[in-house]
């Protein structure tokens, strides 16, 4: 200890042990060392006491916490009225610790008898290795819990976790998405949510609590189920392979509404797996038909080169090369501008593209976003089938929807942006207020050629083959398009893929319904016809029907406006 | 000196108690709090599974195939809308609502009346 006490507390040595200092002085000395000691151990058991204080409250909470959350805690999804699409309930889940299991046979014997589905041979083979910790079967039922608990097994537990679930089941399938085992989001919605952050939240600890902030989607619940509804009575009448629909606020690119039959349950994610059950409006790429019509027209009219005025020959089939373009519907004489429309002339519509040349054509459309791949918050996505070389030909096929393959949410973006006054909006699948929406909207169009858009498209619903879909009181416009589909490289006559896009109301459009029938079968009363006139046309007629008022557009019988009064009120008529 | 000691000694051991008391209430309080947070936590995850209980019900396809089996009633069509603007006027009141027999009121509304047409009308009375 002297040899040690070297240094700085040289000072201290004598003070306590010399022998020419005074015993008074030692004596006082040697007191405050042991009153300073003492002093020291107090502190610091009066320090662990305050620390002890301070965590126990917290461990305990951690110790109910960390029982129960083994999968991840996710935030409700709710429709734009706040009804629920997904949420989160407790399930019991059944797991063993084999170290701790006495008797095998017996373990398995009475779990299979209490869970038939339970594989024995599986069950026996867990419950034999060496392992802390197996699952033996994931989400089970409370009754089941209650019997396997009365089992009294030991080291048989249970740990409750979070499942996801979806009310709704199949109706709103594909927007969600749905999640795997471990309560992680592998498709739709669900995937976006973790992907912006909540697989994140969950690896720091933070994901436990159900206190998150539920997730509102611009999706109606009711105008959901009253397209789905119609789409699934469209194809049974029509005898399609498939069929889908959008509704869109053509205001704010919120989608109101999306379905794509066949569809699946998200409670059910095995069925997803099925290749027919693919979401045909984001994941699918199709050559969308005379509804691309609506573009090149829509191009023409804000070039100025044309007027509503103008005409066209369509007197003979327009020859390219070896490529004869006819109509479906042949007039044989010079027709004008709103008589293309109406008539679906692909001769017009492919000499007004021509005018246009190829190079403008090409940037109309990469303006309105049709040639690159469109981006939601859903992460599937199609790119466009643009072809490699753009030549005069491919302009023209264009011109009328042929030869450039695009998902259907994609003509929705670019059609609403030709009647919503020219204002390309990116469509999304969440909650967005107008002004959110200006924001992000680029003008693509001059607030004149869409009021000219919009008159045609309701002149098509009065006059054209969109008369079908004009539900009185609603003052719809359309569109129709019926695209011939590539089977083993040729365009076949009788493999249809129609299309239907209606405004509503035309003078004022406020939403976009676009219907889509994957081979619709002719029946007698549309009198051999599988066009688009005579399914999409209905069956958009149908959800229109149901879902304008829940929607809160007023109908209106006194003094509708005829197409031409939507021309009077723009000062631009020529 | 003494007196002194006496008097520390008896504040550190009131100190020891004192803590000590505050020491076990805080565990109680602790242990309190940690079980509310656990009913509430319990609470919640009833809600929750409730709330999808309701929803499931509230499904409107459901509704829809409950309606079509027991109601008579159709999906409402545009022209049963109209604007309260479009409303007619407020038929005239015959009857003024102050008084106590209206129909007895009503004849004697046509007793008095005189009659238009004269002689006729007072023999057929």
């Amino acid at each position: 200890m002297a040899a040690a006490k070297k240094g700085r507390f040289d000072f201290v040595r004598p003070l306590l042990y010399g022998r020419d200092v005074d015993r008074a002085m030692k004596a006082r000395a040697r007191i405050g060392l042991v009153i300073a000691a003492f002093a020291l151990i107090y502190a610091v058991i009066g320090g662990r006491l305050v620390l002890l204080a301070m965590t126990s409250d917290a461990q305990i909470a951690r110790r109910i916490a960390t029982a129960d959350n083994v999968a991840t805690a996710r935030p409700d999804i709710l429709d734009r009225r706040g009804e629920i699409l997904a949420t989160d309930v407790r399930t019991p889940s059944l797991f063993a610790e084999p170290r701790r299991i006495i008797d095998v046979d017996e373990a398995v014997e009475l779990l299979t008898a209490t869970l038939p589905d339970l594989d024995a041979a599986e069950l026996r083979e867990r419950l034999s290795s060496k392992k802390g910790f197996v699952w033996l079967k994931r989400e089970i039922t409370p009754k089941q819990q209650q019997d396997i608990h009365r089992l009294g097994l030991p080291g048989i537990g249970f740990l409750t976790e979070n499942k996801r679930v979806y009310p709704n089941g199949p109706e709103v399938s594909h927007v969600l998405g749905h999640v795997n085992i471990d309560n992680q989001g592998i498709a739709g919605i669900e995937k976006w949510l973790d992907s912006s952050g909540l697989a994140d939240l969950h690896l720091a600890g933070f994901a436990s609590d159900r206190q998150q902030k539920p997730i509102e989607l611009a999706l109606d619940l009711r105008v959901q189920h009253a397209l789905r509804d119609e789409l699934i009575a469209g194809r049974e009448k029509y005898k399609a392979t498939a069929a889908a629909g959008i509704v869109a606020d053509v205001r704010t690119g919120e989608i109101i509404a999306m379905v794509s039959i066949p569809d699946y349950d998200p409670n059910d994610p095995r069925q997803a797996l099925d290749k027919t059950r693919i979401n045909r409006l984001t994941t699918g790429v199709f050559e969308m038909g005379s509804t691309f019509k609506a573009l090149t027209l829509a191009m023409a009219l804000d070039s100025g080169k044309v007027t509503l005025g103008s005409s066209f020959d369509a007197r003979m089939p327009l020859r390219y090369g070896k490529f004869t373009i006819h109509d479906y519907h042949a007039q044989k004489r010079v027709l004008t501008v709103p008589e293309i429309f109406t008539y679906s002339s692909n001769i017009g519509t492919a000499r007004m593209a021509l005018q246009i040349g190829v190079q403008g054509h090409q940037a109309f459309l990469k303006k309105l976003g049709q040639l690159d791949r469109l981006r939601t918050e859903l992460p599937e996505s199609a790119e466009p089938l643009v072809p490699r070389h753009w030549g005069e030909l491919n302009t023209v096929t264009i011109a009328f929807g042929h030869g450039l393959s695009v998902a259907p949410l994609q003509a929705v973006m670019g059609i609403s942006a030709l009647v919503n006054g020219g204002k390309l909006i990116p469509p999304t699948f969440l909650k967005r207020t107008q002004e959110e929406a200006d924001a992000l909207a680029t003008r693509v169009i001059k607030p004149e050629t869409s009021d000219k858009m919009r008159y045609l498209m309701r002149l098509n619903a009065e006059v054209g083959s969109a008369k079908k879909a004009d539900v009185p009181g609603f003052y719809v416009g359309g569109k129709t398009g019926t695209s011939e589909k590539v089977v083993g490289g040729r365009y076949s006559k009788t493999k249809l893929l129609t299309s239907f896009t209606a405004i509503l109301p035309a003078d004022q459009p406020r939403y976009l319904v676009l219907i889509m029938l994957d081979e619709p079968q002719p029946l007698p009363e549309t009198h051999g016809y599988a066009t688009s006139g005579w399914n999409a046309a209905p069956v958009a007629a149908n959800v229109i029907t149901r879902v304008a008022l829940p929607l809160g557009i007023e109908p209106r019988f006194d003094v509708l406006p005829s197409a031409q009064q939507i021309l009077q009120a723009t000062s631009s008529i020529r | 000196m003494r007196l002194l000691n006496i008097l520390v000694i008896a504040a550190l051991v009131t100190a020891a108690a004192y803590v000590y008391k505050i020491k076990f209430e805080a565990t109680v309080q602790a242990e309190h709090l940690a079980k509310l947070r656990d009913e509430i936590r319990r609470e919640r995850d009833a809600i929750a599974a409730l709330r999808a209980e309701w929803a499931k019900l509230d499904n409107p396809a459901r509704i829809q195939g409950i309606a079509k089996r027991h109601l008579a009633l159709k999906p409402a069509e545009a022209a049963q809308y109209d604007k309260l603007d479009g409303l007619p006027e407020r038929p005239p009141q015959l009857v003024t609502p102050d008084i106590e027999d209206p129909i007895g009121a009503i004849i004697e509304k046509f007793d008095e009346a005189p009659a238009a047409t004269g002689s006729v009308a007072t023999e057929a009375r």
